[in-house]
């Protein structure tokens, strides 16, 4: 797969119209204390309530076939996607290649869907109900992949892509050493057809990444070290490429107190620290660190507001937004109490 | 032929034109560069909102008094500042 550079420097007078797209649509987001509300209503009320917004159209279409919190599910999924080829519709130049280039996640979201599917047997069907074509692979093209018998046809449909090495380390047993060659590989893509151009944006979108790379790290060392796996393991899950790389490597393998009494002074800590304090689980440690990135990437949007930093922030928002009601519908659906699906919502 | 072209204001008359031009020339130029970007934003903007085109198109229009200020200046140098009154 050939990876493009970016042509010439970035006007940002390219950005006007996406940014400006971007920002009406953020204003059709679900406001914050919806979540709230939300959490007191039952399932049924939720759907009624996400017909009245931009959920409307996939909902009316699923509701003949799907109900209750699979229904809500799906929907969200077929919003996400619509709205994420949307932007790349109605983008030119930069900016398209860069949310492209932002989207190419849910290509690596599709294939660890896939083979998850394949490696637990689930039906075709199935599995294509939680597929998001929203990079560049599309939709006819992953259903190929998810009508195939075996993981193995899966890995030999890539033969000849990016993807193909980081694919052939599935050793028949276990998942998770593909995935993470997956993400390393997403990011390295990212680097190096972004990196080393001299346009502004490219170098803005990197700024963003590397950020988003260090607090999946975090949220790496948060699950790792609490659990006291060894530090060459956690090492090794660690992706490459954020900017506090070095610093985070070496809290690997640390005991939790010794760790977390690290993180103080990073400019993280603020978001999380009272969590931390009262001892929170690191899922809501998770959710705090998400809606610290979701914050920086509108802050740093701010600086810089006709660039791409403005279509990753709604990016991240909508990212956010399906997350947050899926964890609502399923934790409702799963008998959870409020309380507990709160900690999980990112807000 | 100088002398007697600065003595009855031909050259001078020219100049004054030629910068009541730039004026309101540069004036427009000006304008146009800024609002392309707003031109751009506003209608990024409506494709979503269509409610917003009124708002929209006042903030497209606000470039444009800039030229007012050019075309003022123009007038001012054509009819009303002359040296020869």
């Amino acid at each position: 797969m050939p990876v493009l550079r970016l042509p010439k420097f970035g006007k940002p007078v390219k950005y006007a119209y996406i940014t400006g797209r971007v920002r009406a649509m953020k204003t059709k987001l679900i406001p914050h204390e919806m979540y709230q509300r939300m959490l007191g209503m039952e399932i049924p009320e939720i759907t009624r309530y996400l017909e009245e917004t931009q959920y409307k159209e996939e909902i009316d279409l699923m509701a003949k076939d799907h109900s209750g919190a699979e229904l809500v599910e799906y929907a969200t999924f077929a919003n996400l996607a619509k709205t994420y080829r949307k932007l790349l519709r109605v983008s030119i130049d930069e900016p398209e290649f860069l949310i492209l280039e932002y989207l190419r996640r849910w290509d690596i979201w599709n294939i660890k869907t896939i083979l998850r599917g394949k490696f637990y047997g689930a039906s075709d069907e199935e599995i294509m109900k939680y597929l998001v074509p929203a990079g560049e692979l599309d939709q006819e093209f992953l259903e190929g992949l998810a009508k195939k018998e075996k993981i193995e046809e899966v890995i030999q449909a890539f033969d000849g892509t990016d993807y193909y090495e980081a694919l052939t380390q599935y050793d028949g047993q276990m998942l998770s050493s593909v995935e993470n060659a997956l993400d390393k590989l997403y990011y390295f893509r990212m680097e190096r057809a972004v990196g080393g151009t001299l346009s502004v944006g490219g170098g803005l979108l990197l700024k963003y990444v590397r950020k988003e790379i260090d607090v999946k790290n975090l949220v790496t060392l948060f699950r790792m070290n609490k659990a006291g796996i060894e530090a060459s393991v956690i090492q090794e899950n660690l992706l490459p490429g954020g900017k506090l790389h070095e610093e985070l490597s070496r809290m690997a393998g640390q005991s939790y107190n010794e760790f977390v009494r690290g993180l103080e002074g990073y400019p993280f800590w603020g978001a999380i620290s009272d969590v931390v304090a009262e001892g929170g689980s690191v899922s809501r440690i998770e959710a705090r660190l998400r809606a610290y990135l979701v914050r920086y990437a509108w802050a740093i949007s701010n600086y810089h507001p006709l660039s791409i930093l403005p279509v990753l922030g709604y990016i991240v928002s909508k990212d956010t937004e399906v997350s947050n009601i899926r964890k609502i519908v399923r934790g409702k659906e799963a008998g959870l109490s409020a309380e507990l699906i709160e900690e999980q919502v990112v807000s | 032929m100088v002398v007697e072209n600065i003595v009855d204001g031909g050259i001078l008359y020219g100049l004054i034109a030629v910068g009541a031009g730039l004026a309101t020339g540069l004036a427009g130029i000006g304008a146009g560069v800024g609002e392309q970007g707003i031109g751009a934003a506003v209608v990024g903007v409506v494709a979503e909102e269509p409610g917003f085109l009124g708002k929209g198109l006042f903030l497209m229009l606000l470039p444009e008094t800039l030229i007012i200020f050019g075309l003022a200046v123009s007038l001012i140098l054509m009819f009303a500042w002359t040296p020869f009154a």
